[in-house]
Order: structure tokens, then sequence, then C-alpha cells
């Protein structure tokens, strides 16, 4: 517990001996992170439990659909050399399917379950990742993923109520309706637009 | 016999918050059991990735009802991370202080749930009303009561008020005069001590299999594993404090370190008021204009020690103006959903009330 940065060279050590490890990324002395390849995945994480890393934090997914991938992310804890290993690797989007890890961290039952439901990836081996858990009775496609438009899903689910614009507007003299409408469109103006 | 299906919650005096736990029983005892979350689902990390950096300081605290501070802080401190931004000093001192302040107003409104599935309500009246007096305290600081959006990514909002310091010393003096009474009306007092000893236990080995963490971690393996001890963030490594364990987890044990780390918060407390120095709080994030403030690509997990365990924000920018995913690790995932699944069931059927309350199961937090 004392010299951290040697838990890290010590997590690197573990990792480059046994697998290839595409990208390596020390985030602090109490995190790093390791890019692998999908079919190393599970032995990774053998190796990980087996050197102490037995607490399973996290695991979700990260949709990248210009690259038509799904990255999976696993991260997990050693208490007595108290490193967060983040384990990702990037899976195949149009069928995503991912071994079931909760022979290894049986932590990860309801884990794998949310992401089947927000993410559309499959987990064979866990045997009720395709119940539904937290959207009820969801028809359409998993909602976490880019391509999934909140506003178009909202109108074709729901009512369309009309809603009156200047509904705090008293008279037409305090009126600040022009004002709240330049502040729109100049909000508007600088959203979203990926600045490199 | 035949088995009977029973609910407990969403409108249940021992049930926090909006989920209902499925109870397959036979006579007394549970058969069968599961959580139904998903009541109080709000898309909030679609919706972070659907808002600027600056924005979303409106939506984080919400993940968490009744603990929003360390949401705040597990984002702000994930942002930093990415953008290797320093925090002020003094911020960071303010940030414990707030962070303490809301460990003991939820170990207050744990305790007092406690009233509920024991029937002691007095105890819930005596510990909300302390907690009020915490939210008082907030308000001054932050200008909210529950949700404070007060830590941001670079620091803090706003300086503390001027005499703040006064009401702060004159209410931890107040709670710590009452700490005795606070023991013996719960877990010293005899009619709910038969009620909480060795129920509802914890086997160490079953910590490892569900990923438990903080107190229902610490009462059963009796290390001190908490983050803000093994690895500190803010200045937590610059005070002094202790972190109670034990190695024999029931109901009443885990009752009992809550208590004890309420001792430990107030210390915390008073050891920041005396050390903060003077200064700057708050850095901005990025330069120009708020909307446009970007972050640097990368993906950065962020833990937090909570009331409940290991609380964190997995954060992945591509170098937008908005996050492209913000995933939220609730602290209460573990023993809410597979705890209540596997070791519910072989107890009796009033001890379930006793798992969701001592455990710190938060349904916000699960559902998001």
């Amino acid at each position: 517990m004392m010299n951290s940065m040697s838990n890290v060279e010590f997590l690197k050590e573990l990792m480059n001996r046994n697998f290839k490890v595409i990208e390596t990324d020390v985030i602090d002395k109490y995190q790093v992170s390791f890019v692998l390849k999908q079919a190393d995945i599970l032995q990774a994480l053998v190796t990980l439990r087996n050197a102490g890393w037995i607490q399973m934090s996290y695991l979700s997914a990260i949709d990248w659909p210009d690259e038509s991938k799904i990255e999976m992310i696993y991260i997990f804890m050693n208490w007595e050399r108290p490193v967060h290993v983040q384990i990702r690797s990037k899976i195949d989007r149009k069928d995503p399917v991912m071994p079931s890890i909760i022979n290894i961290y049986p932590g990860a039952k309801y884990y794998e379950r949310e992401c089947h439901e927000f993410f559309g990836v499959k987990f064979p081996g866990n045997p009720d990742y395709e119940k539904q858990l937290i959207l009820e009775m969801w028809d359409d496609i998993p909602p976490l993923r880019k391509d999934f438009d909140p506003q178009a899903y909202s109108d074709r689910k729901f009512t369309k109520r009309e809603y009156k614009e200047d509904y705090l507007v008293l008279s037409d003299q305090n009126s600040k309706k022009e004002k709240r409408e330049v502040r729109k469109e100049r909000a508007e103006s600088l959203k979203g637009g990926q600045k490199v | 016999m035949k088995q009977m299906k029973l609910f407990l919650g969403p409108q249940h005096p021992g049930m926090h918050g909006n989920a209902s736990v499925h109870l397959y029983v036979d006579g007394d005892i549970i058969k069968k059991s599961f959580l139904l979350p998903g009541m109080l689902h709000r898309g909030f990390e679609k919706g972070m990735e659907r808002h600027s950096w600056i924005n979303n300081i409106s939506l984080i605290p919400r993940v968490c009802v009744v603990e929003p501070d360390i949401n705040e802080m597990a984002f702000a401190m994930g942002v930093e991370k990415l953008l290797g931004l320093e925090v002020p000093e003094r911020a960071h001192w303010i940030r414990m202080i707030i962070l303490e302040l809301a460990r003991l107003s939820i170990h207050l409104m744990a305790y007092g749930g406690l009233g509920g599935p024991t029937g002691n309500y007095t105890l819930m009246y005596h510990a909300h009303a302390d907690r009020n007096s915490i939210l008082d305290i907030f308000e001054q600081i932050t200008g909210h009561r529950v949700y404070h959006q007060y830590i941001v990514a670079g620091g803090v909002r706003k300086d503390l008020p001027k005499g703040i310091e006064k009401d702060i010393h004159a209410f931890l003096d107040s709670l710590e005069a009452r700490y005795e009474e606070y023991r013996d009306l719960g877990i010293e007092n005899p009619s709910i001590v038969a009620r909480i000893t060795d129920t509802i236990m914890l086997p160490e080995a079953v910590v490892w299999e569900l990923g438990v963490t903080g107190i229902g971690m610490r009462s059963a393996v009796g290390k001190a594993y908490d983050i803000r001890k093994v690895m500190p963030y803010a200045r937590y490594d610059q005070v002094e404090f202790e972190v109670p364990t034990s190695t024999y987890s029931d109901a009443r044990s885990r009752i009992d370190i809550k208590l004890k780390e309420l001792v430990q918060s107030i210390g915390i407390i008073r050891q920041c008021l005396a050390k903060m120095p003077e200064g700057p709080v708050r850095v901005p994030m990025g330069r120009g204009q708020s909307m446009r403030w970007t972050v640097p690509k990368g993906y950065v997990y962020s833990p937090v020690e909570s009331s409940r365990g290991e609380f964190g924000y997995y954060i992945v920018s591509n170098g937008g103006t908005n996050p492209w995913r913000v995933g939220v690790r609730g602290a209460s995932y573990p023993q809410g959903l597979l705890g209540v699944e596997k070791y519910l069931p072989g107890t009796r059927l009033d001890d379930a009330a006793l798992w969701i309350d001592t455990m710190g199961v938060c349904s916000p937090e699960i559902d998001r």
C-alpha cells in the first residue's frame, strides 16, 4: 500500500507479459487502463482476479457509431494494492456478443443485464441477460446507442401537447420574449459541434 | 404450504425511494425475492450526453437524491483529471467540509430510517430534525437545501459566507452532545437490540462475491478499506481520522459503524475549518464562452467514498463540447440487486426492510 507507483508498474508488467496489450494509459497513480483484443478478455480477467483484483467496480459499454464498434469497459479494484484497472475492448456493433463474466465475477450479473438493455450487447453464459430490468416494455433500439433519438421516440410515444410560449408574460410591455429568443438562437448556434 | 407473493415498497416505511422488492414467502420465511427497479428511471446517462460539460451540473446531483454532493465531487474530479486541472487549495478544504456534512446528513437520515422497520419513530423524528439543521447550513453556503450544484469542475461555485464557521461549530457541538442520546435511542435501546442483533448477516466471502463496498464491506472484512484512506482525494491525506470496522457483520454492527463514522466526520470538519487557508476557490474550466468549453479526449473513472460505498463516474470525452458517455457506478448496485436476489431468501419477511436500510440501498442511483 505504501508504494503506489510500483502497483501500476506491477500491473503493466503483468499484462504485457501475458497478453498483447494494444494500448496502455496511466491516468494517475491509482488508475491505469489497458486496451485488449476481445479474445483475450476472459483470460485477462482470470489473471487479474488471481493477482488480487477481486472486486468488480463497473461494467458498461460505449457506442462508437463512426467506427461501427461498441467498446466494452470493465473496472476492477484491489484494496491491498489500491489501483483501479480499466480493461477495454472494441467489439462488432452490428451483432455485439461478449461472453458473460459471471463465472469469474458473480457480481457482474445485473451489470450485464443493464448493458444488454441499454446497448443491445448479448452475454451468452448469463442465464437471464435478456430479461427486462429498468425499461418497461421497451420497443425501440437500445436507448444509449448514439442513433437513438429521444425526441422522435417521445413524439411517437406520447400525445403532443400545446404549450403557450409566453406563459410568463403578463403584459406586452414587460415582455422579454424577444430577448429570450435572441439568447436561445445564440445558444443553439453554439451547441454541439466537435472542436478538436 | 402454499407460497404467497408480497411486495415491499414502493410505499413502505422501511423502503427508501421508488423501488419495490418482490417477495415470495412461505409463512414468515422468504423463499424467493428480487428487486424491481425502473420506477425512477430518468435517463440521466443519455441526458448528460446531450448537454454541455457545464450544463451537466444541474443534472448530476439528481442521480442520488439523498446524497447529491458525492455526485458533484465525482464528476468534477473526473473532468479535472481529463483536463489536468489544478484546483485551488482552499477549494479542496471547502469540498471536504461539504462532503462530510453530506455524510453526516445521510447517516442521520439512514439511522432515522431504522425507526421505520423497527417501529421506533422517536428516533426518526430526532434524526430528521438534526438533518434539517445541516440543510440550513447548506442553504447558507450554497443557496439550496437539497441539490446544491456547488462543487464544480475547477473548484467550488463561490466562497463560504462570512461567519458560517460559527454556525457549523454550533451544530457540530450540539450533535456531539446528543451522540450518546442517539445511541440510547437506537442501537442501545433494549426494544431494538434483540431485533437487530444477529439478523441479516453478511459473511466475508459474500462481500467479494457481490462486490459490496463501503460500510457493508468494512463491517465484514474488518479492514480500513475506505477510498478516503487507500487512495486519498481532495486533502483527506492531511486530516486525521479513523475508519471504524468490525469482523461480524449483522444489522447492529453496520449501524454501529455508521454512528462511529458520525464522530469521525465531525472531527474531519473541525480539522478542515482549522486548517483551511485563504485564497481563491475556483479556476475556470476553459477559456471563453462556457458553452464552448471542451475537454480533451480520454477515458477516466473517478471514485469517491460515499456513505454507502464506492461511488464512481466513468467519463468518456471525444474532445467535444458534450461528454461522449457518462456512466454512473451506483454504490448500492451490488447489494440492491444481486444482494436482494441471492441473500434475502432464507431470512424472515420483516428482516427484508432491515437489509434495505442497513446496507443503504438507494433506488435513484440504481435507476439513474
